[in-house]
């Protein structure tokens, strides 16, 4: 049976490069010996004595890795910063890019609403996960490798904007603005030119007509309501409570009747349901429902955190 | 109090670098890893075996030490000893050194005039 120090040095030597093997096992087996006899000499028993000199010198791999001044790290200090930003950078758009053309693209070729966006959600994580490792693998070939790579040093010229405005900037504001006017613009676009027609031509509008006498109006006015209500965001240049107020006040406005309208089937035109067999399915009426609804509260209570979120900071 | 962590932090720190300019001095007499590991913790210099070792032949690439194969004992040893160009760096640590210990002086007395 071989001993506690022959194992220890095997366990060192197989990371050790070849070429000096055979010189460091001659040498790190009489160092071993060596602190073992000390030990004895005072007055210790061999075996307790080899235990102790084998663990204070530690894990075989760490003792391998000094002598071949090996880096314990997968990407050390030059490189995270790199690493760190790049993957930033790609995770922010690359799985939602493919994510959504995958969804579109199911969806075109005719897979219902539900697997085209599970189809979507399901390729963006797939990508980012993807996207992940092979930057990560790159770099830590890099890291090994050394190629004593020149990446471009840091200057101060790479130093972020820092505005008062720092959470309204006039990008975001005008973003804001404008998809509100779009969606207040898609109520009555959807009513007059649908692109669902009846067998004979005729346009089918998306929402239930009937609403126009009670809920679309609302609904219009509470999206006009939140393009000013951004005007004078801008115009505060930051956020304070009474606006987070008015904010959560608009946003349940119009998430609450659009639940409420869901959840009662009440919000799609009964004539387009009948017009597309696969609206009839009542599992697929369902997990549009559902899905719909999810996101809407979703979006509510992000948008109501992400407000509330500033507001603390700016105060 | 600052806890014992950061303390045992910063004195690492602080002896890093002096473990190879003590190496370099101790070895002027050639010396094996153990007897060094002795020394050195006698003298003051407590350092981690799984340090000494591979530095010691860290030193060797580096040509700042030279080595000899002793195979007259019990068991073969290698004798490291401080190499011309081990002795000129070394001269040059030690001069930093002092100067590192000149610049504090001036700096504590300075602040207590």
């Amino acid at each position: 049976m071989s001993s506690l120090t022959d194992r220890y040095l095997s366990a060192t030597l197989r990371a050790v490069p070849a070429p000096r093997r055979e010189e460091i096992a001659t040498e790190l087996r009489g160092s071993i010996e060596d602190m073992i006899e000390g030990r004895t000499g005072a007055g210790q028993d061999a075996a307790t004595a080899e235990r102790e000199v084998l663990n204070e010198l530690g894990n075989p791999d760490r003792l391998a890795a000094r002598y071949a001044d090996r880096r314990l790290q997968l990407i050390g200090p030059t490189y995270y910063l790199h690493w760190q930003r790049l993957l930033r950078l790609l995770l922010t758009f690359v799985p939602a890019l493919v994510g959504t053309l995958v969804g579109v693209a199911g969806a075109a070729t005719g897979d219902g609403p539900a697997a085209a966006i599970t189809s979507g959600f399901g390729t963006a994580f797939e990508v980012a996960i993807q996207v992940t490792f092979w930057v990560t693998l790159t770099f830590a070939i890099i890291e090994r490798a050394d190629p004593a790579l020149k990446l471009p040093a840091w200057t101060v010229d790479q130093l972020p904007e820092v505005s008062e405005k720092q959470d309204m900037t006039l990008t975001d504001i005008a973003a804001s603005a404008a998809f509100l006017l779009f969606a207040a613009a898609f109520l009555p676009w959807q009513h007059f030119w649908s692109w669902a027609r009846q067998v004979d031509g005729e346009r089918i509008p998306l929402l239930d007509p009937v609403l126009w006498r009670s809920w679309l109006p609302v609904l219009m006015a509470v999206l006009l309501a939140g393009v000013v209500f951004e005007l004078v965001k801008y115009r505060v240049g930051r956020w304070t409570w009474p606006l987070v107020a008015v904010k959560a006040v608009l946003d349940l406005a119009f998430s609450v009747p659009v639940v409420w309208l869901l959840a009662n089937d009440r919000l799609l035109n009964p004539d387009l349901i009948e017009r597309f067999s696969w609206l009839q399915d009542e599992g697929n009426l369902r997990s549009i429902t559902v899905i719909t609804i999810i996101t809407t509260v979703v979006i509510l209570v992000w948008d109501l955190i992400d407000s509330g979120v500033k507001a603390r900071r700016a105060g | 109090m600052v806890s014992d962590d950061i303390l045992r932090t910063h004195l690492q720190e602080l002896r890093r670098g002096t473990v190879v300019v003590a190496s370099l001095v101790a070895l002027r007499q050639p010396g094996y890893g153990y007897a060094l590991l002795q020394r050195l913790a006698d003298h003051g210099f407590p350092v981690d075996a799984n340090t000494l070792y591979p530095l010691l032949r860290r030193l060797e690439e580096q040509g700042l030490l030279t080595s000899e194969w002793n195979t007259e004992e019990r068991r073969p040893r290698k004798f490291y000893q401080t190499s011309d160009d081990g002795e000129t760096v070394l001269r040059l640590l030690l001069t930093d050194l002092s100067a590192v210990q000149k610049s504090l002086t001036g700096l504590i007395e300075g602040l207590d005039r």
